[in-house]
């Protein structure tokens, strides 16, 4: 048996695992144990989750639609469609009427050039991915307040913090990995403060639960805020050495007193006013947060009022202590850095930096568009209105992880022309005109990033099923076909370019990420990359309080609509199961959706757990199995998105971030009948 | 008894093949695991276990049993694993776990691809002169030193293994490379018999197994079930790294007109386990861990004429993520 050390396609932890090839098939996971962060365990995914790999269902050839059905095509055959028909919307109706999507699930050097297809190549910044869905705002809102948009931390060092405070996060269920760390704290006597409107597993196991009202975070954090300074346990060499704008925040949080934040959140006065004391008087608080601070109109204001908690304290800068924005797909970290984003090159640098423009220009032997591009909800609204007329998504599935599928659909089916490129024929690549097949993790060469900037190395274990091509290939040949040509022998030559043009990447080569891959910023040969952020001043010089106050999401429920729904994933499925959903092992344990109501919601809606519910927004109904727990709110319902048929996303709204354009997943009004 | 210098030990097994194939511990990178034999990455100077037991070159983790197709009537091919293969390094635990694999596999039901795997293997036994961290072998009296269950058994004495002879086919291997070896001398048993002495005074973790014995039957309700459940993140770990958890689940893969039937390594902590029969009866997670020590310590020996189904490898305790530690859980249960 061939073993492959390699990092795990599943979260944003990093696991590395070696796969057990066999007659050029995977037979046998191995976790690492020298790994630092697996050390020889994982979770149930990464154990189990590599079935699909070999799915008979895999996409092994180009597919090409005529009628309402695909045939199967030569590669050449697809290119040259792609070709006429991409060339052919860009004379008639501009570059900017073509959008790319890019995929968090793929490689850094795939996303690195996946973006750089859409500027140099279409000539368009309109290139965007699922960060847009997860973690837009946190982009956005740590690099105001702090300079720069990333989990603070290397993961390790949770296990050695003195207070753990986690907001909007189901830690061990979707980080299991960071979960251990988490536990291992409490082994050693660590406090842990969890909010969440849902009492998650760690919820149980903490030392104070507060189960605040979706959507009320900034409320919270303020009341917190507001204790720490009339209590007198502010940070004030901290405040005054590293920081600017306290006496505005201090002006902001006056107004939230206890009484106040507990009548917004729902949180009983003491447990807010013992939560500060908890936090503020240790000198090693980390602040965990994910989703359930990200995605709501409010995200960024939700992910600034973190960050002037942890400066209000002095709880960032220093080991075992930071801000964690916990990432959720394997390189949606890498995706962002490399710049599969519409305002960014690589390495966060912005297309409307005259400087920074001409840089890559001369790099890439080609003119650029200053104009960043439009965010992935923003293109299908213009899909809708008819100002983009083709797509190119690349291994992502917004027919089922899009917010308000019926407009999705609706604007997907405007296009004039959609290529999809996957491994799975998923909803959404049943809608195209051109399907083009990708390989898995297993079959390719490549990087991920993980959520503590950790770049780790991708190794090919199997040869492409069938005719599939590495993603990285395809866009190259596309590329040179469409007439920008694009000459790599392999991923490693990929990296060296971003490296080239990426200050946070400067020091990374292939060579130097044997030994477990290395930490960004990383900006020369000799630079060992970096374990924790902002040691002795921040990445934009001094942290920013930025102060906001607290605004109620934007759908709020009303006498037709009288539930709170919010949305989010189950610890055995990935995202929109494309390949969870393969595996015995997991579909087994959630083999359909349901959704999951108080004890008490349930009784009064006469639906008893079990039985089947209707539940109905302004925007769709699905209907799905009643679970009736103890663990969420009265008043709230919970509904994973994973399950195309059950699909949470016909619910909800694609009420945006106005900032982070990113959607209120977590808010949006339904009521529930009887199915 | 015989004695094999260091330095012959890699000839030894090379000379095994091409008769056999040869698997033994090697490094993967830092990590210690079985593999096809690669002098360039055996690992002769580690202490404790590998990784994995060598459990999964009779139960894989994922086995294709056989293929059939509908064409008129079914045509069936069965996959039987009939390679013959030795492996060198298996530690008394281990060997202990394949002797009780043995009993469930090879007893009242024989599973023929595990009896293929099975009577074409040599196992060669390496004894632990130190303990890890989370051994407790000595606990359930299946090491450091094995007593039984191995064709040949070695045991390091510095500069030379002490080899002894477990079984025919074991002595047949010493036979045909008989110019490596030499007779061992009572000095080099007495020197053994030291050695293994000193092991057992390396344990870090233990517990008393008789005590365990007589308390797990009230052990039923006791708090710490739920109180260790409440960690599980259901990774299903402990059962995928056991020597001697043997549940598999079956699926049948479709491809075309062929159906390949799938065997893999299944997990009682999750909640789909036996669902085949309809659900999991342990509706609650602290009654599925209770099921995985009372299956152990309990239902195993009074199936199988006392003989416990743990190995006291400590590797259930290395893979959990969250920490839940069955040593701590059987002095839990003998101090009940």
């Amino acid at each position: 048996m061939k073993r492959v050390l390699t990092t795990c396609e599943f979260c944003g932890c990093g696991c590395n695992f070696y796969l057990g090839v066999e007659d050029g098939k995977v037979v046998a996971i191995y976790p690492s144990v020298s790994h630092p962060i697996s050390q020889g365990r994982l979770c149930i995914k990464g154990w189990q989750g590599h079935e699909y790999i070999h799915s008979p269902e895999r996409l092994t050839t180009p597919l090409i639609k005529k009628g309402n059905r695909f045939r199967e095509a030569s590669w050449n055959e697809a290119y040259v469609m792609i070709d006429d028909r991409l060339n052919e919307t860009k004379t008639r109706y501009g570059s900017d009427s073509i959008a790319v999507l890019s995929s968090a699930k793929c490689t850094n050097e795939e996303n690195y050039l996946m973006q750089k297809f859409a500027r140099a190549c279409l000539g368009t910044n309109n290139v965007d991915h699922c960060a847009r869905l997860c973690h837009a705002s946190t982009v956005v809102g740590l690099a105001t307040t702090f300079g720069s948009g990333a989990m603070t931390n290397s993961i390790t060092e949770i296990a050695g913090a003195e207070v753990i405070f986690i907001i909007g996060s189901n830690t061990t269920e979707q980080h299991p990995l960071i979960g251990d760390q988490v536990l291992r704290a409490i082994e050693k006597g660590a406090k842990v403060i969890v909010a969440d409107p849902r009492e998650t597993q760690l919820a149980k196991l903490c030392s104070l639960y507060m189960m605040h009202k979706p959507g009320s975070d900034v409320a919270l954090l303020n009341g917190m805020m507001n204790a720490i300074i009339a209590e007198g346990l502010e940070d004030k060499e901290f405040i005054a050495e590293r920081t600017e704008g306290f006496e505005s925040l201090k002006e902001t949080v006056a107004d939230y007193t206890p009484e106040k934040s507990s009548a917004i959140t729902g949180v009983p006065e003491e447990k807010i006013i013992e939560a500060a004391r908890i936090y503020a008087r240790s000198k090693k608080s980390i602040i965990i947060y994910s989703m359930g601070i990200t995605q709501h109109t409010t995200g960024v204001d939700n992910v600034m009022t973190t960050a002037n908690l942890a400066m209000l304290t002095g709880n960032v800068g220093k080991e075992f202590t930071g801000v964690d924005p916990l990432r959720g797909q394997n390189n949606v970290q890498g995706a962002c850095d490399v710049g599969a984003l519409p305002n960014v090159f690589s390495g966060y640098q912005a297309v409307t930096d005259e400087k920074l423009r001409n840089k890559f220009e001369k790099a890439w032997k080609v003119n650029l568009p200053p104009q960043p591009g439009l965010t992935l909800v923003e293109m299908l609204n213009s899909a809708l209105e008819g100002s983009l007329r083709a797509m190119y998504i690349m291994g992502e599935n917004p027919m089922v992880s899009d917010p308000d599928i019926n407009h999705v659909e609706k604007s997907l089916n405007a296009l004039d022309f959609l290529v999809v490129q996957d491994i799975f024929l998923t909803e959404t690549a049943t809608l195209a005109d051109v399907v083009l097949p990708g390989v898995s993790f297993a079959e390719k060469d490549g990087t991920f990033t993980s959520t503590e900037r950790r770049i780790q190395r991708v190794r090919k274990a199997i040869e492409p099923l069938g005719d599939s091509k590495p993603d990285w290939k395809i866009i190259t040949e596309l590329s040179s076909r469409l007439g920008y040509r694009m000459d790599y022998n392999s991923p490693a030559g990929i990296m060296d370019e971003i490296a080239k043009l990426t200050p946070i990447y400067g020091g990374v080569s292939y060579s130097r990420l044997e030994n477990f891959g290395l930490q960004w910023p990383c900006p020369s040969l000799d630079h060992p990359g970096t374990p924790y952020l902002h040691k002795g001043s921040f990445t934009r010089g001094l942290g920013k309080f930025s102060p906001v106050g607290y605004k109620p999401p934007a759908e709020l429920p009303s006498h037709d609509y009288p539930f709170i729904l919010t949305t989010g994933r189950v610890g055995f499925h990935y995202h929109t199961g494309t390949m969870t959903r393969k595996d015995w092992a997991l579909e087994r344990e959630y083999p359909r959706g349901y959704v999951e109501v108080n004890s008490q919601d349930a009784k009064q809606l006469g639906i008893r757990n079990g039985q089947t519910a209707k539940v109905i927004s302004r925007r769709g109904e699905i209907s799905l199995s009643l679970k009736s727990v103890d663990t969420i709110a009265k008043g709230v319902v919970f509904i994973p998105f994973h399950f195309a048929e059950a699909a949470a996303n016909k619910l909800t709204a694609a009420n945006l971030d106005p900032v982070a354009k990113i959607p209120e997943y977590k808010v949006c009004a339904v009521r529930l009948e009887k199915g | 008894m015989k004695i094999l210098s260091k330095s012959n030990l890699v000839p030894f097994l090379e000379g095994l093949g091409p008769e056999f194939e040869v698997n033994a511990p090697l490094y993967e990178g830092q990590d210690v695991l079985f593999g096809d034999l690669d002098s360039s990455k055996l690992a002769t100077d580690f202490i404790g276990k590998p990784r994995l037991s060598p459990k999964e070159y009779f139960f894989p983790q994922r086995e294709r049993l056989f293929t059939f197709k509908n064409n008129g009537g079914v045509e069936i091919e069965a996959h039987l694993n009939e390679t013959k293969r030795v492996i060198w390094g298996i530690r008394p635990c281990d060997l202990y776990g394949l002797k009780f694999l043995d009993m469930v596999y090879l007893s009242d039901y024989v599973d023929p691809y595990y009896q293929a795997r099975r009577s074409n293997t040599i196992l060669l036994g390496l004894n632990c002169n130190k303990a890890e961290e989370s051994c407790f072998c000595s606990s359930m009296g299946t090491g450091p030193f094995a007593k039984e269950a191995f064709d040949l058994l070695f045991t390091d004495l510095g500069d030379v293994f002490l080899v002894e002879i477990g079984s025919k086919a074991g002595e047949k291997l010493i036979e045909k490379q008989a110019n490596l070896f030499t007779n061992a001398t009572s000095k080099d048993e007495k020197q053994a018999g030291i050695l293994e002495e000193k092991s057992k005074k390396t344990f870090k973790t233990s517990v008393d197994l008789g005590k365990v014995e007589a308390k797990i039957a009230g052990a039923s309700s006791s708090p710490v079930w739920a109180e260790e459940a409440a960690k599980c993140i259901l990774c299903g770990g402990c059962n995928w790294v056991c020597p001697t958890c043997y549940c598999f689940n079956i699926e049948d893969v479709m491809s075309g007109d062929k159906t390949q039937r799938v065997r893999y390594w299944d997990s009682c902590q999750l909640g789909g386990f036996t669902q085949m029969a309809a659900m999991n009866s342990r509706a609650t997670q602290a009654e599925r861990l209770r099921q995985r020590i009372y299956h152990k310590f309990s239902y195993n020996p009074d199936k199988y004429g006392g003989e416990i189904g743990c190995t006291g490898c400590g590797r259930c305790i290395d893979v959990c993520p969250t920490g839940i530690n069955i040593a701590y859980i059987l002095r839990r249960v003998a101090n009940g």
